[in-house]
């Protein structure tokens, strides 16, 4: 039995030769470069002299703008996205009649294997001055001029909602598909008002969706670089264009290093924050609930 | 008793206008490309009239077919080492193989939330450092550097799917034919793969449109005369976008989307439910 599992095991070790050897590797490299310098004008990095001294840049003013914009970007993105995909999954996992159901998943997944670029140059059309959507909101009065999203935040704000969309509906579909219709039923026969069967009944059995959704749109949204660079100019960057342009025009590898180090921590922190805050909400639900049961038994006797 | 059940036809109502409106929401742009893919004139942007110009100058020229090429080969490519590797691990972690499990597993995750862009700059200076100083000039070739950044994320999606399919097998199966002393490679494709088969179709043709679509990576690592498609593209955004690139990614978009329903079919003829499906297509 033993000489079995250790055979088993073995399956393992290609994949993570794998990624150990294209991944963490890698990625160990640019920690270490975080913590080097520029050496003068033609080199990318130099390691002979360590410091925190590349942190202390990409924390300055400009940057740390930009962290700071990215960071507002991707909460308010991802509220956005749950707020426009949590109707839209219930209506898919407890209106639609199921037969259709497949076909819908089917289709919120058409666009978003579109690809990723094509989809954000869609935006660009749509937004372009002077075209449809332009001449539309002018004729009913809404702007008088030409449309002037393009380049802005705001732009880029709509373009990450929709680009990490389907992200969001899925996993809150496969949750709320797992809601019995008939225990929203009861809730209300027993005379839970629809606000309460919403928030007893739905978001307990949502929560793991809504969860998951939450970070699958999180975690890519705070590195994108895509959806700025098409649709942001120069006033909605982000973090991960920061992280390429180091690399790429600026050649400074060190500080591009500590930008990405930088980076990771803030999505790490970010989401254990709001781990932890969940874990604190819910035990404090759970207690109140604990004293709450016997006074409503009471009222109702 | 009316007043209730109007009140909740009404937010019935709702919901459908929602729903509506959010897969018009998800589909404009997408609409608004191939639209546009019918434009005649000389910028993507700018409507000048209906026709099929751009089809045939995309159809018909090499800088444009060249990179949708070299995408098509690294994403044949990805998917064949992502589902080699993916399927073995995958198995591997299905049979809870001991105190390697939780932390390879992280290892997996890991893979999963770490941005794009920072994969892409770590791998640069990396592939750099294995084809020029250690002198491992396969590293310098520029369909390897993509098969082997694309394959990554891809591997960690072969994995957890496969794991996923196998989770609800148990091993009497494979442990009944190794009692009747079938050996270890007849045991694997006469009992085992057939379990996992449509768990690695799914997720190879996955491995493939994930490789298809990736543009932040590949336009690090891509060496010059080699780019993919989205890096053309995406150098295209600066220097002017034609209707020709709108209608090479319909058409992109349409192949994506045949390999998309045969990953549906394939997972439907072997039972799975659509929110099973919905799980496996993103990776869940």
């Amino acid at each position: 039995m033993r000489r079995r599992r250790v055979g088993e095991g073995v399956l393992a070790v290609p994949a993570a030769f794998w990624l150990v050897a294209f991944f963490v590797a890698p990625v160990a490299l640019v920690v270490w470069y975080s913590f080097g310098y520029k050496p003068g004008l033609f080199g990318t990095h130099a390691n002979d002299v360590l410091s925190f001294g590349r942190y202390g840049e990409a924390l300055n003013a400009t940057f740390a703008a930009t962290y700071a914009q990215t960071l507002q970007i991707a909460v308010i993105g991802t509220l956005a996205a749950l707020v426009i995909a949590f109707p839209m999954a219930y209506w898919m996992a407890i209106k639609v009649p199921p037969r259709w159901r497949g076909l819908l998943i089917g289709l919120v997944l058409v666009p978003y294997w579109a690809n990723f670029l094509v989809r954000t140059l869609g935006w660009q059309i749509i937004l372009t001055p002077d075209n449809l959507l332009s001449r539309m909101l002018e004729g009913v009065g809404i702007i008088d001029g030409p449309l002037a999203m393009m380049y802005t935040r705001a732009a880029v704000q709509l373009g990450v909602v929709y680009n990490y969309l389907p992200l969001m509906i899925l996993p809150l579909y496969v949750a709320l598909d797992r809601l019995d219709p008939a225990l929203l039923e009861a809730a209300r026969d027993l005379g839970a008002s629809a606000w309460r069967a919403l928030w007893t009944v739905t978001l307990p059995i949502a929560a793991p969706g809504i969860g998951a959704g939450t970070l699958l749109v999180f975690v890519p949204l705070m590195g994108d670089y895509i959806t700025p660079a098409v649709l942001g100019g120069a006033r909605g960057s982000m973090v991960g264009q920061l992280v390429a342009s180091q690399f790429q025009s600026a050649q400074n590898w060190a500080l591009g290093s500590a930008m990405a180090v930088l980076l990771v921590l803030t999505i790490l922190v970010t989401v254990g924050a709001a781990l932890l805050s969940i874990l604190a909400v819910r035990s404090v639900v759970r207690a109140n609930r604990a004293v709450r049961l016997p006074e409503t038994a009471g009222a109702a006797a | 008793m009316s007043a209730p059940v109007r009140r909740r036809s009404r937010v019935d109502a709702a919901l459908a206008v929602w729903g509506v409106l959010g897969f018009l929401f998800l589909f404009l742009p997408v609409l608004v490309i191939i639209a546009y893919s019918f434009n005649t004139g000389r910028s993507m942007m700018v409507w000048q009239g209906f026709g099929l110009d751009a089809y045939r100058v995309a159809l018909s020229n090499p800088a444009m077919t060249g990179p949708v090429r070299v995408s098509l080969i690294a994403g044949v490519g990805t998917a064949l080492v992502a589902s080699v590797l993916g399927t073995a691990a995958g198995l591997a972690l299905a049979r809870r193989g001991g105190r390697w499990a939780p932390a390879f597993t992280l290892l997996l995750a890991l893979v999963m939330v770490t941005p794009e862009i920072v994969d892409a700059v770590s791998l640069l200076p990396w592939f750099v450092a294995l084809g020029s100083d250690l002198g491992l000039r396969v590293f310098d070739v520029g369909q390897v550097r993509l098969i082997i950044a694309h394959s990554l994320f891809a591997t960690a999606v072969v994995t957890f799917i496969v794991r996923a399919r196998m989770a609800g097998v148990d091993a009497s199966m494979e442990e009944a034919a190794a009692d009747l002393y079938a050996p270890p490679m007849r045991r694997f494709w006469g009992v085992t793969f057939p379990v996992v088969r449509p768990a690695v179709i799914s997720g190879s043709l996955l491995a493939f449109t994930l490789s298809l679509d990736n543009t932040v990576i590949s336009s690090f690592v891509s060496v010059s005369g080699s780019s993919p498609w989205p890096v053309y593209v995406f150098s295209s955004v600066r220097a002017g976008l034609r209707p020709s690139i709108a209608a090479m990614s319909t058409l992109m978009l349409l192949l994506t989307l045949v390999a998309l329903v045969a990953v549906a079919l394939v997972l439907r003829r072997s039972g799975d439910g659509s929110s099973k499906i919905a799980e496996t297509l993103t990776g869940g």
